[in-house]
């Protein structure tokens, strides 16, 4: 896809201006109380969010935690939850999409599961595990882990049956033939189910934690109770630029991986 | 199955073939999925006798059933009745005493031109070491003139370029056979015609035996030492074998000015008309 005649330095450079635009607009209308009494305007979420990056890992206990610890919190549990979905995602998908037998066994609970609120887990977490970390990771599990298994089994229902015929004539085992052709030609969708995986995962996270006790989540609650709104968009701008970067991990593999067939 | 003396010459004999298409489902579902109409004849008691390092070509209609009957002989499919014997022994599924070329050349993406030719040695002689793999590998594709494209992904090769690697990948496993779906078909006149003298070089100096499918009467006139007619689908059969005389090395002018070849290419042309006429007419 082309865009328009935009070059990509021009690209940036006008990214960077509607940027500083919406923030002066917003810091007017914040000043002119159009948004309610004590909006916060930019200057002064952007001021906070120096003085919170100024010291991001302190801890006084857990209602005072630096930013960067409450980051770092949720990003463990979201990094332990979805890669212990991959770990199921991928093998599951790749017997799925082989197995009619195991796709019809498992169908059902796929099709029931997936569209279940993240949230719906939370209770269940804390009954089985009695404990919010255990829960947080269970929840991040249960809630990334279907993208990527739909997205993987998909894909070895449509690879080219070619490649299958080419390894089965030189005389490979099956075993040889799914992971050698099997799970490369599949590659690029296991990439497209992580990195939708990654975005679910990164968004219920912070949902989770306000019932959780800490995690950048439970910040935004607890800045809510204190009713501190330039606290909450300061969590709200890390949030939005970790997820960027989560994104952007799994899109470089994800161009690793394009074999452009 | 022993072997009698009937077939000390013969290598690969199709007796009493049909295949019948059902949908089955298979094992692993995706290397089953094609077109199904259940309970299609598509090939009809097929007898042929292919004799060590000949080169035969199989010509025939669109859709007669060439491509069922290669995949056959390569163990990917099954015959719904009658046997085929490879060295007087029962074909039973693929296996590297045959190696086939596919049309469209399926080379992994993912893989460059050399690791493809490795994937197929490793799979061929699982105890080999890397080192003598890869080593193997580029003689196979030197062979195919490839020497200076080995680790090009087949994204940056040329359909042309493609093909070699398909067949340096097929001869690479050691096969006694060469089996090859149009292997051309895909690609321009020209290159065409070079991938022709190329594989007639390689069979000249190394024999294996060859069979080829195609449409086009110049390449079965070109390469073969016997052509394969086959009647229209369905219940397709052989309808003629045709003995070229067997003159090597070939030369392209051969076919234009000797009267022998004239004749035979008069002939297939007056089957193929007729045939593909009966398919129109239906
Ligand atoms: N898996 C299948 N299931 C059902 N029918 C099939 C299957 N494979 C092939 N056929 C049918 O069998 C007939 C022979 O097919 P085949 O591909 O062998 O023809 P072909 O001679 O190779 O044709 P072409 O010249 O177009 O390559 C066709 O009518 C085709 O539709
Ligand atoms: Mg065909």
């Amino acid at each position: 896809m082309t865009k328009s005649s935009l070059s990509k330095p021009m690209g940036l450079l006008v990214s960077i201006v509607s940027v500083l635009i919406a923030l002066v607009v917003w810091q007017i209308l914040a000043k002119q109380g159009l948004l309610g009494k004590n909006f916060p305007g930019s200057l002064e979420t952007l001021k906070e969010l120096q003085w919170w990056l100024s010291d991001p890992f302190f801890n006084n206990g857990p209602n005072d935690l630096g930013i960067g610890t409450n980051l770092l919190i949720s990003l463990r549990r979201v990094m332990i939850g979805y890669s212990l979905s991959i770990v199921v995602a991928v093998p599951l998908g790749l017997l799925i999409g082989v197995s009619r037998l195991a796709s019809s066994s498992a169908n059902p609970f796929i099709q029931l599961l997936k569209p279940v609120s993240p949230l719906a887990w939370l209770p269940i977490g804390l009954f089985v595990f009695r404990d919010s970390e255990l829960t947080g990771i269970f929840v991040i599990f249960i809630s990334s882990v279907w993208p990527t298994l739909i997205s993987t089994s998909f894909g070895v229902q449509t690879i080219n049956p070619d490649y299958l015929r080419v390894s089965r004539s030189l005389g490979a085992s099956q075993l040889r033939t799914i992971t050698k052709v099997v799970l490369p030609a599949v590659m690029p969708n296991i990439l497209a189910g992580m990195r939708i995986s990654m975005g679910i995962a990164w968004l219920v996270i912070v949902a989770a934690e306000m019932l959780l006790g800490s995690g950048i989540g439970y910040f935004i609650w607890n800045e809510w109770n204190n009713l501190s709104l330039p606290n909450i968009f300061v969590a709200i701008i890390v949030i939005g630029l970790t997820g960027i970067l989560l994104d952007q991990f799994i899109g470089a593999l994800q161009k690793r991986f394009d074999y452009q067939l | 199955m022993s072997a009698t003396n009937d077939y000390s010459e013969v290598q690969l004999s199709i007796e009493n073939v049909g295949k019948v298409f059902t949908s089955e489902p298979g094992l692993l579902r995706s290397l089953s999925r094609r077109r199904t109409s259940a309970g299609y004849v598509a090939l009809e008691d097929v007898n042929l006798r292919i004799e060590e390092n000949t080169f035969v070509s199989i010509i025939g209609p669109s859709g007669c059933g060439k491509s069922t009957l290669l995949n056959l002989m390569a163990g990917l499919d099954e015959p719904s009745s009658g046997q085929i014997l490879m060295d007087g022994l029962r074909i039973r599924g693929p296996g590297p005493d045959r190696g086939v070329v596919f049309q469209n050349y399926v080379l992994m993406p993912w893989l460059t031109a050399l690791e493809n030719v490795i994937y197929a040695i490793e799979t061929a002689q699982p105890s080999i070491s890397k080192g003598n793999a890869k080593e193997q590998a580029r003689e196979y594709l030197s062979m195919v003139d490839l020497e200076k494209a080995m680790d090009r992904y087949p994204r940056e090769m040329s359909g042309g370029m493609k093909q070699r690697v398909a067949i340096a990948r097929a001869l690479s496993i050691k096969p006694k056979i060469l089996l090859m779906d149009e292997p051309f078909g895909a690609l321009d006149a020209l290159t065409r015609g070079y991938l022709q003298e190329e594989v007639l070089h390689l069979w000249e100096n190394h024999r294996v035996t060859v069979v080829l499918v195609t449409h086009s009467i110049d390449e079965a006139l070109l390469l073969s030492d016997q052509i394969v007619l086959m009647s229209s689908g369905p219940n397709a059969r052989i309808s003629d074998l045709i003995d070229l005389p067997r003159i090597r090395p070939r030369k392209r002018n051969m076919i234009e000015t000797n009267p022998d070849f004239l004749a035979v290419k008069q002939r297939l042309e007056d089957h193929l008309f007729r045939e593909t006429r009966a398919i129109e007419e239906k």
